[in-house]
């Protein structure tokens, strides 16, 4: 199974990088989707009127966490970016540099859409007309939208051969067209809804009323995601999708699996009026699960068309490096702090007096 | 030759050194402030929660916000903008770094988020928080912040003076090397005097406070200027540190390399100044205007450090390892034999009709070996460089680049190329003319391949102890 019938030291580092690209995934989701969410109800509060009491408690909560989840997110991308570079250094430096400031571009725009979320959640911006909150959350939607197209342009530019590359290069294009492109993004970020979904409903299932739009939400981009899942199939070339059906099989069933999860517990949160505490927490779960086995697929799609064995010898002198024992000591050491300062910061607010009024 | 070729961008006027070296700078003044100001709220905090000045705990908390939303966002993007802009100048410099250090990198990872947990609990929930643990909430979000600096500190150490990496390979080697520990203690009190000063500038400009209020608050700000004075001591430590002939661009080698470390070092020296004065008199009082003032001082401190030690590393992107042009010393001997820009697969892409294939051979070596340090006309243009210069003294220069100049790195490929790019540079010279003959006059390259012989494929410090030249380490 892969990345296991590879050698050990590319195997690890795969495995590494599915691992850690799963904990960026899940909070990019939930900006991605989050902000969707909040573009989405902000026009149409400026077209018809406020929106429901739930469905406007679900935007506060999201326009609360929203910038805390973009911080988590670039923190956490920052490790899947590390070993992507140890794994697959030329594909990646190559697409980089081919796309230039085009690329390079999701850094001001990141920066732009960090300080509206901040706007976006400032008290003042609550009153605000709907107009111009709807005109701001919609172009932060925008924003990063740009990105995560910018982020699929250049992975869909990293898994073509030389002669594609020479090609953009002469041709100075800052924009790189293929098939895949439109419905892999689609993809993304159907699926961003769906995990966005499982985890607003932890942070909001209590409210009144909000459980139901939340898993309307959850359902429909369950259903949007195959489609476009099938739209990225008929856009693969056919080696390359013959190439992925011999080996996908345990991370379709991860995705299936998860998916499947999701939409059972989508149906139950619709059946019942109260809020299912044992749902919020596998929600999220299954969602991750779901990511999982999505990494899966994309990983083993960049192997059908990067030289994979190209890069052993690389990967093998990259595992000969030291300071391997001493990272997994430190991800356990500041684990362990985080996890005893949230909960000493957990118990202080419980006593304090704010929090008891 | 199994050479990785990268499809390498034109900056047109704009020298690739300056775009990383522009950004570098911004993004260690704002990593700076977050460590420092790390220390300087839990110093408040410590204030304000024993009763030595409760009035510190609204600075804490007015303070965070600054913080938060000046390094948590500029801070964290400019890091990977970082990563990215290292990308797109030197691919293989960032390749080789991930190589070697990426798990230290990847250590660094679990600080970045011990630092973002704790920044936005505190960002969160400081106000319902007791004192006692809003001071340890901020004294871990400040030892984060500066195992961040350790981590980091080590690896852009090592590209200066790798140590004993360079023999023995060993991560550990490298990480501890010569220039690690006068640069950590270095920054770390640059850290704290970016905070002093910010802290200054915030507390003067955030509303509410009475004169007397604000003068308190601000002369325990400039504590943290204090531990300036050992700045002179960890400087002499690292340029001790450096090799000698790094130390030797520093110290009048190189003239705009001296300006800016007189730049740094003048700078530095004003806000010492300004910073005794305030400790000395509690009656001088500094406002917004001195408070930015110095913030911008030290700014270009910052400046003046950051281009000294990218720019005393020349040659090299890492010593002895990398040259600045991405192409190591194994692969300059390599290319002698073989060639290097006729390989170059990326066709040239300028839009310029070049006459000849040497012409096109030339601009390829041009963009392949100069141009992360040259632009044509632009910021250390070639234009501006050699239009004095003789055809032969055109060869001469470039076939002997590390003679030519000793921070510049040797030549890597055979008379052909250096012949190809002699020409390209006179043929720019004379205008771009449509047609340009092609030289291949046997004397010529005869004369180009000895001159190329007698430098050897070394970098200019090795031709310097060969000759027993100006080495005093």
């Amino acid at each position: 199974m892969f990345p296991f019938n590879q050698p050990p030291p590319t195997a690890f580092y795969v495995a590494l990088y599915m691992a850690t690209l799963v904990l960026h995934v899940v909070p990019m989701c939930y900006v991605l989707g989050g902000q969707t969410w909040l573009a989405t109800v902000g026009l149409w509060e400026a077209a018809r009127g406020p929106a429901s009491a739930p469905v406007r408690g679900i935007s506060a909560a999201l326009r609360d966490w929203m910038p805390l989840a973009l911080a988590v997110t670039i923190t956490a991308g920052v490790a899947p970016l590390l070993f992507l570079q140890v794994l697959c250094q030329t594909p990646f430096y190559t697409a980089n540099l081919l796309l230039f400031h085009r690329w390079m571009a999701i850094l001001p725009v990141l920066i732009a859409a960090f300080y509206l979320l901040y706007l976006q959640k400032s008290k003042r911006f609550v009153d605000w007309p709907a107009a111009g909150r709807a005109a701001v959350a919609l172009i932060v939607m925008l924003l990063f939208g740009f990105v995560a197209w910018s982020w699929t342009e250049n992975h869909v530019l990293s898994l073509q051969g030389q002669a594609v590359r020479v090609e953009q290069y002469s041709a100075g294009g800052l924009f790189y067209e293929n098939a895949e492109t439109g419905p892999r993004l689609a993809l993304w970020w159907a699926g961003a809804l769906a995990v966005m979904a499982g985890l607003a409903y932890c942070q909001t299932g209590r409210l009144a009323g909000a459980s139901r739009p939340l898993a309307w939400l959850g359902l429909a981009s369950l259903t949007a995601a195959p489609l476009a899942a099938l739209a990225w199939q008929r856009s693969l070339p056919p080696e390359v999708w013959s190439g992925l059906v011999a080996q996908v099989w345990p991370y379709a069933a991860l995705l299936l699996a998860g998916a499947a999860a999701q939409l059972v517990m989508w149906a139950l949160v619709m059946r019942s009026r109260r809020f299912l505490p044992l749902v919020a927490w596998l929600l999220p779960a299954a969602a991750s699960l779901t990511t999982l086995g999505v990494a899966g697929v994309r990983e083993l799609r960049r192997w059908q068309s990067v030289d994979i064995a190209g890069f052993y010898e690389a990967h093998a002198r990259a595992a000969a490096v030291g300071g391997w024992g001493l990272f997994l000591f430190f991800l356990l050491l500041n684990t362990a702090i985080i996890v005893g300062l949230l909960a000493v910061v957990r118990r202080g607010v419980r006593r304090s007096p704010v929090d008891r009024a | 030759m199994a050479f990785p070729y990268y499809p390498l961008q034109d900056y047109g006027p704009v020298m690739k050194g300056m775009v990383i070296g522009g950004l570098g700078i911004f993004h260690v003044y704002l990593a700076q402030f977050a460590i420092g100001g790390g220390v300087l709220l839990a110093y408040f905090q410590w204030l304000a929660g024993t009763g030595r000045l409760p009035l510190a705990r609204r600075v804490v908390d007015g303070m965070f916000r600054v913080l938060v939303l000046v390094s948590f966002v500029m801070g964290a993007l400019t890091g990977v903008a970082m990563w990215f802009t290292t990308i797109q100048v030197s691919p293989r410099t960032i390749g080789l770094m991930v190589d070697q250090f990426h798990w230290v990198w990847a250590i660094e990872w679990t600080f970045f988020a011990l630092e973002v947990a704790s920044g936005y609990a505190f960002y969160r929930c400081a106000s319902r928080l007791d004192d006692r643990t809003r001071f340890w909430l901020l004294v871990v979000y400040a030892f984060a912040a500066w195992m961040s600096l350790f981590w980091i500190n080590g690896i852009l150490s090592w590209q200066l003076t790798p140590g004993g990496w360079s023999e023995t390979g060993g991560v550990w080697a490298g990480f501890f090397n010569p220039t690690f520990w006068p640069s950590l203690l270095f920054r770390t009190l640059a850290s704290l005097a970016t905070a002093g000063l910010v802290g200054c500038l915030v507390i003067n400009l955030a509303p509410g406070y009475k004169r007397s209020e604000r003068r308190v608050l601000i002369h325990r700000a400039a504590h943290l200027l204090a531990p300036m004075a050992l700045m002179p001591l960890a400087g002499a430590w690292f340029l001790m540190a450096m090799p000698a002939d790094s130390r030797g661009w520093v110290m009048g080698g190189s003239i705009a390399m001296t300006l800016f470390f007189s730049l740094g070092v003048g700078a530095s020296l004003l806000i010492g100044a300004y910073a005794a004065a305030m400790l000395v008199s509690r009656r001088l009082m500094m406002n917004a205007a001195t408070a930015s003032l110095l913030v911008a001082l030290g700014f270009f401190a910052t400046a003046g450090a950051e281009f000294v030690r990218e720019g005393s590393r020349k040659p090299f992107t890492v010593r002895g390892a990398l040259y600045s042009n991405s192409i190591t010393p194994d692969e300059v001997a390599k290319a002698r034999e073989v060639g290097l820009a006729a390989a170059d697969p990326y066709p040239l892409a300028d839009g310029v009709a070049y006459p000849t294939g040497q012409l096109e051979l030339g601009a390829k070596t041009f963009r392949l070996q100069c141009s992360v340090c040259h632009t044509w006309d632009g910021a250390n243009g070639l234009a501006h460089l050699a239009e004095t210069w003789t055809t032969q003294q055109l060869r001469l220069n470039v076939a002997q680049l590390q003679r030519t100049k000793a921070f510049m790195p040797p030549f890597a490929g055979p008379a052909e190329e250096v012949e190809a790019l002699a020409q390209w540079v006179r043929w720019r010279l004379e205008g771009a003319p449509p047609v340009w003959d092609t030289t291949d006059d046997p004397a010529v390259l005869r004369q180009i391949t000895d001159d190329l012989d007698a430098v050897g494929t070394g970098p200019g410090i090795a031709i310097q102890q060969r000759e027993g030249l100006q080495v005093d380490d």
